[in-house]
C-alpha cells in the first residue's frame, strides 16, 4: 500500500482491511527495528562510552574530543553513581565512568577498573596534586582515578519567599512547617542522606556506626513529609524552583548558578552546620573496549577549555589548575571559587569512604523513607 | 547424468515420504512445527529467564554481586510480611483496578458509537483511535505532566479564569495522577476489543428486543451489554495486568504517594543491590495478578452463564 492509497483512504475511498493491516504492520516493524538500528550504528563508531550523571551528557564538555574525533563520546547516564555502580557490577561495560572520591576504594575493590595511563593524558601534569592523590586515587598499581570537578551540596532557596531570619542559614530551614510540601531534594542517598547526617551531628569524616545510620535515617524520616519531590532531573528541579512550585531544594551548586543567570532570585545557602563538599572524577573500566578513546575522553575533561566551561556554566571547581586563569576574577568571586582549591579541599566536608555494607544499608534506608516508611 | 539424479531421488524418496507420512498423521506435530519459531523465542526470552528468577528468589544476596545459594524462604517472608511491601502491593492493585475501571467505562461509549452509529469509513475511525499510540509512551506521560503540572494547562486555565488564586498542587505527584495518565495511555487497548465484540452482535437481536417491548435502556442492559462482555473481559485483563507492573508512569507523575511495587522491584535490582528480594517481589506480584485475573474471569463467566 503506497502513501497515495493511505491518503485516499483518509479521504474516504474504500481501503481493504488487508491493506490497512499491512500498513499498520509495516509501521510496527519499522518502529520495532529502529532502536536496534541506532544502537548498532553507535557501536560501530567506536568513539568511547562515558557513563555519568544525567546533565554531564553535554557536548560543551568535550570540545577537544570533538575536534579530534568529530563527535562527542557516547553518553550513557545514571540517576546516581550507586545506580551506575550496581549496573556495572551486573556486567555493564563502559569505557569511562564518573564516581566521586568517596567511592574510589569500593569501586577499586570490585575489580572492575584498571589504572589509567597518565602518559596518555597531555593535561595531567596541570591537575591539582592534592586531588589526584585523594585516598585510593593513586597507589603502587598506578593512577586509578583522575579528578574532574568539585563542588558542594546545600540548599538553594528563593530569597524572595524564604527568609532565614535571625537564626541564619541552616539545614533546619528545610523543616519549616510553612513550606511543607514545597521542598525538593536530590533523589540520591549520596547527597540528601549525607546532608541529613550533617544536620544530625554525625561526623561524616569517619566510618559510620549503626547508631549514626539510625540517627540519620530518623532525620530523613522527619524531613519526608516536607518533600514534594525526590528527583535526579536537575532541569525539572530548577524549573520547579523558578515557578515557585518548590521554594527550597537540596541541590548542587550548579542549580543556583543557572537560576541566577536566568534572573530567578535564589541563593545557595551556607548552613551553619556545614555544607557537604564533594569531588568527582573519572575511572576506566577494566574491559574498556576503546582504551585510546577512553584516555581521550579523560584528557578532554581535564583540559582547560573544558575547565573554563565547567566553571562558567556549572559553577563547579575544575581539577586543572590552569582552568582558573582562563576565567576572570569577577566571575570566580561570584561563584565563590576565588579560593585556593587546595585549601578548599583541605577544609571541605568530604564523606569518608564507607564499606559496601554501609552504602547498601544507607540506600535501603533512604528508599524506605522515600516510600513513606 | 540423468540416471544418477533419478537414482538419488529414488534413495531419498522413501525417507522423505516417511517424514511426510509422520507429518500427515500427527496433527499435533504439524502444529508444533508451525509454532516452533515462536516457541523457541518464548523459551529463550521467557521460560529460561523465568526459571532463573525463581531460582534466584530462593537465594540470599551477599555483598558485591555474589549470592549465597543455600535455599531460603526469607525473601518471600519479607515480601509478604513487611508493611512496606504489603502496602505497595495493595496500592498498586488499587491503582490498576481504578485504571481498568475508568478505562473500560470511558472506552465503552466510544466503541459503541463506532460499532453502531458509524456507517462509513469505519477503518478511518479505528485508525484514529489508535492514533495516540503512534507517539512514544513516555511522550504521553510527559504530556500529562504538562497538563497537570504546577504551571500546566489546567492550572493556568483556572488561574486565568480567576477560579483559583494560586496553582493547585494536588493535581500532580499523587496516585490519582497515575490513574489519569494510565487511563489515557491504555485507552486503545480497551476500545479495540470492546469494539470487536460489539461489532459481532447480531443486529436482528436488537430488533427482536424492540419488537418484544424493550426500550433503548432495557435493550442495552439485557442484550448489548451481556453480549459484549467478552470484549469487556478482554479489555480489563489487557489493561489490569500490565498496569500493575507499570514502572515509568509512577516514577514520573506519582511522586512519593504514587510509588508502586514495580518501583520497589526496580530499586532492588539497582541501588538496593538485593536481586533475590527483587525476584521474590516480582514473582509474588505475578502470582497475585494471576490469581486476581483468574478469579475475575471465572466470576464474570458464572454471572454471564446465569444471564444466558
Amino acid at each position: 500500500m503506497n502513501k497515495n492509497d493511505i491518503a485516499a483512504a483518509l479521504r474516504g475511498s474504500p481501503v481493504s482491511r488487508r491493506d490497512a493491516v499491512k500498513a499498520l504492520g509495516a509501521m510496527g516493524l519499522t518502529v520495532a527495528t529502529l532502536p536496534g538500528m541506532t544502537r548498532r550504528a553507535a557501536a560501530q563508531s567506536e568513539r568511547g562510552t562515558y557513563f555519568t550523571w544525567g546533565g554531564y551528557d553535554d557536548e560543551g564538555l568535550f570540545p577537544t574530543f570533538i575536534e579530534k574525533h568529530g563527535t562527542p563520546p557516547n553518553f550513557v547516564t545514571y540517576g546516581d553513581a550507586e545506580e551506575g555502580f550496581t549496573k556495572m557490577k551486573a556486567g555493564f561495560v563502559v569505557d569511562v565512568a564518573h564516581p566521586c572520591s568517596n567511592d574510589i576504594p569500593r569501586w577499586k575493590e570490585s575489580g572492575l577498573f584498571r589504572p589509567i595511563d597518565t602518559s596518555m593524558l597531555s593535561n595531567f601534569p596541570d591537575v591539582f596534586e592534592k586531588l589526584a592523590t585523594l585516598p585510593g586515587a593513586r597507589d603502587d598499581g598506578g593512577q586509578w582515578y583522575v579528578p574532574f570537578e568539585w563542588g558542594a551540596t546545600s540548599i538553594t532557596y528563593r530569597t524572595d519567599i524564604v527568609d532565614p531570619g535571625s537564626a541564619g542559614e541552616s539545614w533546619t530551614m528545610l523543616f519549616d512547617e510553612e513550606y511543607k510540601g514545597k521542598v525538593a531534594v536530590i533523589d540520591s542517598a549520596a547527597d540528601t542522606w549525607w546532608c541529613m547526617a550533617i544536620l544530625a551531628g554525625v561526623d561524616i569524616s569517619k566510618p559510620l556506626t549503626p547508631e549514626n545510620i539510625e540517627k540519620t535515617t530518623e532525620m530523613m524520616r522527619k524531613l519526608h513529609p516536607q518533600i514534594r519531590m525526590y528527583t535526579n532531573d536537575m532541569t525539572s528541579l530548577a524549573q520547579s524552583l523558578a515557578s515557585g512550585e518548590v521554594v527550597m531544594a537540596v541541590t548542587w551548586n550548579e542549580t543556583p548558578v543557572q537560576l541566577q543567570a536566568e534572573g530567578v532570585p535564589v541563593k545557595f545557602a551556607a548552613p551553619k552546620e556545614g555544607t557537604l563538599t564533594w569531588n568527582c572524577g573519572l575511572m576506566m573500566h577494566k574491559d574498556a573496549p576503546n582504551v585510546a578513546e577512553a584516555h581521550d575522553i579523560i584528557d578532554a575533561m581535564i583540559s582547560t577549555t573544558t575547565g573554563k566551561y565547567c566553571i562558567e556554566e556549572y559553577g563547579y571547581g575544575h581539577s586543572n589548575a590552569k582552568s582558573f586563569d582562563m576565567v576572570d576574577a569577577e566571575t570566580l568571586a561570584s561563584l565563590g571559587l576565588d579560593v585556593d582549591p587546595t585549601e578548599y579541599i583541605n577544609a571541605g566536608n568530604f564523606i569518608y569512604p564507607q564499606t559496601d555494607e554501609v552504602e547498601t544499608q544507607m540506600n535501603r534506608d533512604f528508599e524506605s523513607v522515600k516510600t513513606g516508611f | 547424468m540423468t540416471s544418477a539424479t533419478s537414482a538419488t531421488l529414488a534413495v531419498d524418496a522413501p525417507r522423505a515420504s516417511a517424514w511426510r507420512r509422520l507429518l500427515m498423521r500427527s496433527e499435533a506435530l504439524r502444529g508444533y512445527l508451525l509454532l516452533s519459531p515462536t516457541l523457541l523465542v518464548m523459551l529463550g526470552i521467557m521460560v529460561i529467564p523465568m526459571i532463573g528468577m525463581v531460582v534466584l528468589s530462593f537465594w540470599t544476596q551477599l555483598a558485591g554481586n555474589t549470592f549465597d545459594n543455600a535455599f531460603t524462604l526469607k525473601n518471600y517472608a519479607d515480601a509478604f510480611t513487611r508493611d512496606m511491601y504489603r502496602i505497595l502491593f495493595v496500592r498498586s492493585l488499587g491503582i490498576s483496578l481504578l485504571t481498568t475501571f475508568f478505562t473500560v467505562l470511558l472506552a465503552y461509549p466510544v466503541a459503541y458509537y463506532v460499532a453502531f452509529h458509524v456507517k462509513r469509513h469505519k477503518m478511518v475511525w479505528i485508525i484514529l483511535m489508535t492514533l495516540p499510540f503512534w507517539t512514544s509512551y513516555l511522550l504521553r506521560v510527559f504530556a500529562w505532566k504538562i497538563i497537570l503540572g504546577y504551571n500546566g494547562a489546567i492550572n493556568s486555565g483556572l488561574l486565568s479564569l480567576g477560579m483559583i488564586s494560586e496553582p493547585l498542587t494536588v493535581l500532580l505527584y499523587n496516585p490519582s495522577a497515575v490513574v489519569i495518565t494510565l487511563t489515557h495511555a491504555w485507552a486503545a487497548f480497551a476500545i479495540l476489543p470492546i469494539y470487536v465484540s460489539l461489532e459481532k452482535i447480531d443486529r436482528s437481536l436488537l430488533e427482536a428486543a424492540t419488537d418484544l417491548g424493550d426500550g433503548p435502556v432495557a435493550r442495552f442492559f439485557r442484550v448489548v451489554l451481556p453480549l459484549s462482555l467478552p470484549g469487556i473481559i478482554a479489555a480489563s485483563v489487557l489493561i489490569f495486568i500490565p498496569t500493575v507492573g507499570d514502572y515509568v508512569t509512577p516514577s514520573l507523575v506519582g511522586g512519593t504517594e504514587g510509588y508502586m511495587i514495580s518501583n520497589a522491584i526496580q530499586f532492588q535490582f539497582a541501588r538496593g543491590n538485593n536481586w533475590p528480594l527483587g525476584a521474590a517481589l516480582a514473582l509474588s506480584s505475578m502470582v497475585i495478578v494471576t490469581v486476581i485475573v483468574m478469579t475475575y474471569v471465572v466470576v464474570v463467566r458464572r454471572l454471564t452463564a446465569r444471564i444466558g
